[in-house]
């Protein structure tokens, strides 16, 4: 009952706002109102694993079957509270210009459903509707709301490419799912899972599992076919980019875990070297991509190329190991991401653009608090020890180094130093955004820097520092970042014993 | 017990977290910083005296990997306990230092929490029983090396330093990194003692030794990673003392040292080590003894006495284990903050820490004259001081690896030891001769805090690099690339020196110096807790006493008895080119335009070539768009529906009639 209500309550508060005509004061407290009980509701769901299990359409035997487990249990979490961090921030300030409010909030709760019926569903076809539902609101967010300092083609560009790719992504998977479905006579995902690919021949599992990679694989984005995610990113607005970051995202490796990994694992292991050279490549291209790129938005969308490039050379290396790093290193890329795109959002809205060779002064003594969470953000992209992200990234490597035994050990070893030297990467781009950035590199000392900031704020790039309920989503954040690094097995024992159960075929709900 | 050695890895992070927060109240913050500090001392001390003797104590608790232990333990035991109370008296000593060097920063606060942060990372590392959580303490140091490097960073040399500094290390650190879960694998563990007994996969072993050795390499500054220390000295004097002495820089021959069982059997990796040991010490002591500038003279001789360490480890025979290099590890530690504790005391009376500037100051200064001394003297390892007696540990143990079977290995690494101990002797007597010898001008009133004559007293091509800061190119494009070295590594403090002076130094900073001098002196007795931690051979003592007595000797003649700098005796460009390091700066400038270029390149590709599938996707299906509009314009011609029709009929009947 709860978990119905958690995903129509959004749904109807969407629908509401975005009937509601021009400018009220009711959308504030509708959009606020129904994100935090969704919240609520995820909580209660995934404490007390609630599942539902009812016919839906029943000529082609499709079941309305949700539930939640050890591999959701922390991906609905995180939408569901990251949705109340982007309705308190998007409030907190002034909405995009593009449309009325509401429709902004609208398109945010949509986007929440969409997310979440995903991460449920327990049907194969239900999950692919669930994964075309955040397409649309995703695109007006992009295409109406996106950054207006930018001419118009530019945001229909980006807008375009979004829907594009993942369009093109959603119809190789649902012709897989077709297939899959076809040849197991299921299409129910805990099913599927504990058949884990028997009565297919190998080579179709390989083709089934190829057209689901590729689909989902554009969604991740797996190298080469990321060259959406920048654009996408640079032009959304706040709300957007960190729902495109830290929910959309994890649609793509989840579905990977969930619809590929679980069902066609035959399929899997023959394509994990290409899986893990594409991760690789995909680490040290963002990586590189970010030691030059110009525009600070851009350059986190090409982190996480990097941050994701990790996700699926853990996911190739097939082991239990390699599972549980993928899981914590999506969400640990999801919290990290949203962080960084809320710290980013908010200076780009008052320098006006995030272009980096404009010399500016430090944020560290003109904005401490966004000094701070900056930092930190940074420290865990390059994936210091002790914050979220260096677990993932760790235990993705040991995976890699010690694969399942049908996998070529030696492809999947040089894939390792690789990926280490992505490290070194992603500490060279991190550290550079932190100097432009943190220190600031605007010559002159403090007195120099406060008489210009009287002459032209926004030339020398002084902000008005963080506070009241933007303040509290980014401290939030940040906290997070830092209590989950310090301590991982809240996010792994969550996961773990499903995940071992997913990876060995027994089926994953109890 | 166990909560001990819990508390003194958690105490310091908390001291960080709580300093963060109360960063304003500058008393606040600095009694948390120093009682926090000052407390570990106390545990750390208890630990010494009773360890537990344990390893597996837990800390978080274990993690749910799968197929991979993840135990995360700490231990405690006499090497842990001994490398703890070292770095704890250490980090007090700097804590209370920095609260009078510092009293003008405004970014005090955050200072003394990075410090805690720091002292923290390095204790994880020495009380930590799992290569993850020795990895975790390691990375945190690293990145808060820059954070202190980059104290001051409004100065671009500042700024370029750490990221530097911490650029380097984490270049090094894919080797630790990629050896540590190579050692992980060969277990199925990160639990050390798994790893330290597992055996088989001789692949792995030897990739994850290798890269350990690698990653050592960077963090400790063996050739060819060894150009960010120097560098490292644009942060305050306090930072470079802790980075120095007892933490980030020696924790590579801690590592070792818990590795020691796997390296011993290992000859190949310790072949490596050694020759990266016995090129860095002699190499860095010959770059030491002509720097022109204190604090980076102190800096080469860290790593010239690191690499001491890491032969120890490289050389030493099985039954004496790791116990030498850990005994120098603390002597360093010691005497090596005593120094810059000491270097900055006297940069902040003379407001310069250039040696041509500091000539002669330290002369009729009482407690300061003295600590620097014992300093120096330490480090040239003249008995009965604490230097002599590691030092002595180390060549004693070499030389039984040689002698016991180490072959050229072992007699390398001796010979480099013997060059380094006549080497070190001679450029600690070139500065105490240079620092003491007071100056043959009559009336320069050098007593004088304020009295800042310097620019007189420089060298040309000295002030030309105090004064000639370096235009910061504005921004991202070569900033991988960093901008060149300048031979003086005034900090901030140093500069605000010249131009408002400095308070007078406290009691309590003073004592704080007075307590590492005596302990220069006495700290000998530490090491007896250790077994084969003082093991002095008879002969090699005789011989490395005459040896430095020498060395000491021709600096002081060669310089007219401290009339002269020894130094201006190599000729000009060899010596200009020393200063700046032999270029190796040069050289990570170009690997760091290689890979900017490399970058540019994935940029152009990734727009030209990766996306012009897209690109032409859409174009392709605009044009058909605009193709199949346009033919659908009017009314089809008969004819071409004629066509159609007929070829459709022959498709049909050509299908049928083949059936």
């Amino acid at each position: 009952m709860a978990l119905t209500l958690m995903l129509l309550l959004p749904l109807l508060a969407a629908v509401a706002l975005i009937a509601i005509p021009g400018e009220s004061r009711a959308e504030r407290g509708i959009a606020l109102g129904a994100s935090v009980l969704t919240a609520l509701l995820a909580v209660v769901v995934v404490a007390g694993r609630h599942e539902i299990d009812v016919p839906w359409i029943r000529s082609l035997g499709i079941r309305w079957h949700f539930g939640v487990d050890g591999v959701s249990a922390a991906l609905v979490l995180l939408t569901a509270l990251l949705t109340v961090a982007v309705v308190v921030h998007t409030l907190a300030g002034r909405m995009p210009a593009g449309g009325t409010g509401s429709t902004f909030l609208g398109c945010i709760l949509l986007v929440e459903t969409g997310a979440l019926a995903t991460f449920l569903a327990r049907d194969a076809i239900l999950f692919f509707i669930a994964f075309e539902v955040v397409l649309v609101p995703m695109w007006v967010l992009i295409r109406s709301f996106g950054d207006d300092h930018v001419p118009d083609e530019r945001r229909s560009d980006a807008a375009g490419r979004f829907v594009l790719f993942t369009v093109l992504g959603s119809t190789l998977m649902l012709v897989g799912i077709l297939f899959l479905v076809h040849h197991q006579g299921t299409s129910d995902l805990t099913e599927l899972a504990r058949l884990h690919g028997d009565g297919i021949s190998r080579s179709l599992e390989t083709a089934i599992a190829g057209m689901l990679l590729l689909g989902l694989g554009i969604k991740v984005p797996l190298w080469p076919l990321h060259t959406w995610l920048p654009s996408a990113h640079t032009i959304a607005p706040t709300a957007g980019s960190v729902l495109l970051a830290a929910v959309l995202l994890k649609m793509g490796t989840y579905g990977i875990v969930r619809l590929v990994v679980a069902t066609v694992p035959n399929g899997v292991a023959t394509l994990s070297p290409v899986l893990a050279i594409l991760g690789v490549i995909g680490i040290l291209w963002g990586g590189l991509a970010c030691l030059v790129e110009r525009d600070l938005k851009r350059l986190i969308a090409y982190s996480s190329v990097a941050h994701m490039g990790f996700v699926v050379l853990a996911l190739a290396s097939g082991s239990d190991t390699g599972l549980q790093a993928a899981l914590l290193g999506n969400i640990a890329h999801g919290i990290v991401a949203a962080l960084l795109f809320f710290v980013v959002g908010d200076l780009k809205e008052q320098w006006g653009s995030a272009d980096l060779r404009t010399a500016r002064v430090g944020l560290r003594d003109t904005a401490p608090r966004f000094g701070v969470v900056l930092l930190v953000g940074l420290a865990a992209a390059l994936g210091l020890p002790g914050l979220i992200t260096f677990w993932g990234e760790f235990l993705a490597l040991y995976a890699a180094w010690s694969p399942a035994p049908d996998r070529p050990a030696t492809l999947m070893r040089v894939c390792v130093v690789l990926g280490a030297v992505g490290l070194a990467l992603a500490a060279a781009y991190s550290l550079r955004v932190a100097r432009l950035v943190w220190s600031g590199e605007a010559s002159g000392g403090a007195a120099a820097v406060t008489a210009r900031a009287e002459d032209a704020p926004a030339e020398s790039g002084a902000v008005v520092d963080a506070r009241g309920a933007r303040w509290g989503v980014v401290l939030t954040l940040t906290v997070a970042v830092v209590v989950l690094g310090v301590l991982p097995q809240l996010l792994l024992g969550v996961s773990g014993p499903d995940a071992i159960r997913l990876i060995s075929g027994a089926g994953v709900l109890p | 017990m166990s909560w001990i050695v819990r508390m003194i890895v958690v105490l310091p992070a908390l001291a960080a977290l709580a300093g963060l927060l109360a960063r304003r109240q500058r008393t606040f913050a600095a009694g948390i910083a120093i009682g926090v500090s000052a407390y570990v001392v106390v545990i750390a001390f208890t630990q010494w005296v009773a360890p537990a003797r344990a390893a597996d104590i837990e800390s978080i608790g274990p993690l749910s990997t799968g197929g991979l232990q993840v135990p995360l333990h700490l231990l405690s035991d006499r090497l842990s306990g001994l490398v703890a109370l070292a770095v704890a008296l250490v980090v007090v000593a700097i804590q209370v230092f920095t609260a009078w060097y510092l009293r003008d920063d405004p970014r005090y606060g955050q200072f003394a929490a990075t410090v805690s942060l720091f002292a923290s990372g390095m204790l994880l590392l020495v009380q930590a029983s799992d290569l993850v959580l020795m990895l975790v303490g390691w990375e945190i140091m690293g990145w808060c090396s820059w954070l202190l490097i980059g104290h001051d960073s409004e100065r671009p040399e500042a700024r370029r330093a750490a990221y530097k500094a911490f650029i380097v290390t984490r270049v090094a650190d894919i080797g630790m990194v990629v050896g540590l879960v190579a050692l992980a694998v060969r277990a199925g563990s990160t639990d050390l003692i798994s790893v330290l007994t597992a055996d088989g996969h001789e692949t792995a072993l030897t990739v994850g030794l290798v890269g350990v050795i690698i990653g050592v390499a960077g963090k400790s500054g063996l050739i060819p990673f060894h150009d960010w220390l120097p560098d490292a000295m644009e942060g305050p004097t306090p930072a470079s003392a802790l980075i120095h002495a007892a933490t980030m820089v020696a924790a590579g021959s801690y590592v070792i040292a818990r590795l020691f069982t796997l390296y011993v059997g290992h000859d190949g990796a310790r072949t490596l080590l050694a020759v990266l040991a016995a090129a860095t010490m002699v190499y860095a002591a010959l770059l030491a003894f002509a720097q022109t500038d204190l604090k980076r003279m102190l800096a080469y001789s860290t790593l010239s006495q690191i690499a001491i360490m890491l032969a120890a480890l490289a050389a030493a025979p099985r039954d004496i284990g790791s116990a030498p290099a850990v005994s120098h590890l603390v002597g360093h530690a010691f005497f090596k903050s005593l120094l810059f504790l000491a270097a900055g005391w006297l940069s902040v009376l003379a407001g310069a820490t250039a040696l041509a500037a500091l000539r002669g100051r330290l002369h009729g200064r009482g407690a300061l004259r003295w600590s620097m001394g014992l300093g120096l003297a330490a480090l040239a390892g003249v008995p009965p001081l604490i230097g002599f007696f590691t030092k002595d540990t180390v060549i004693d143990a070499a030389l039984e690896g040689a002698t016991g079977g180490g072959g050229a290995r072992a007699w390398l690494v001796v010979v480099a030891l013997f060059v380094t101990v006549v080497l070190t002797a001679a450029y600690c007597a070139r500065t105490w001769l240079l620092l003491d010898t007071p100056l043959a001008r009559p009336g320069t009133g050098t007593d004088s805090a304020n009295d800042i004559d310097i620019d007189a007293e420089m060298p040309a091509h000295v002030r030309a690099d105090a004064t000639e800061v370096p235009e910061t190119v504005v921004v991202a494009e070569e900033d991988v690339a960093v901008v060149t070295v300048a031979d003086s590594a005034d900090d901030a403090e140093v500069e605000r020196v010249r131009a408002h002076g400095h308070a007078p130094i406290t009691l309590a900073a003073a004592l704080s110096v007075a307590v590492l001098a005596a302990l220069t002196v006495v700290g000998t007795l530490l090491l007896t807790s250790l077994n084969g931690a003082l093991h002095i051979g008879v002969l090699t003592a005789l011989l490395s006493v005459l040896l430095i007595a020498g060395g000491a000797y021709a600096v002081w003649t060669l310089s007219d008895r401290g009339r002269h700098d020894v130094a201006d005796r190599v000729p000009g460009h060899v010596r200009d080119a020393a200063v700046r390091g032999f270029g190796a700066d040069t050289a990570y400038l170009g690997v760091g335009r290689a890979v900017t270029a490399v970058a540019r390149l994935v940029v152009v590709l990734d727009r030209d070539v990766v996306d012009a599938y897209p690109r032409a996707t859409a174009v392709v299906a605009r044009g058909l768009g605009r193709a199949g509009e346009r033919s659908h314009r009017g009314v089809p011609s008969l004819s071409l529906v004629g066509l159609l029709v007929g070829v459709v009929v022959i498709a049909v009947l050509g299908v049928t009639a083949w059936r």
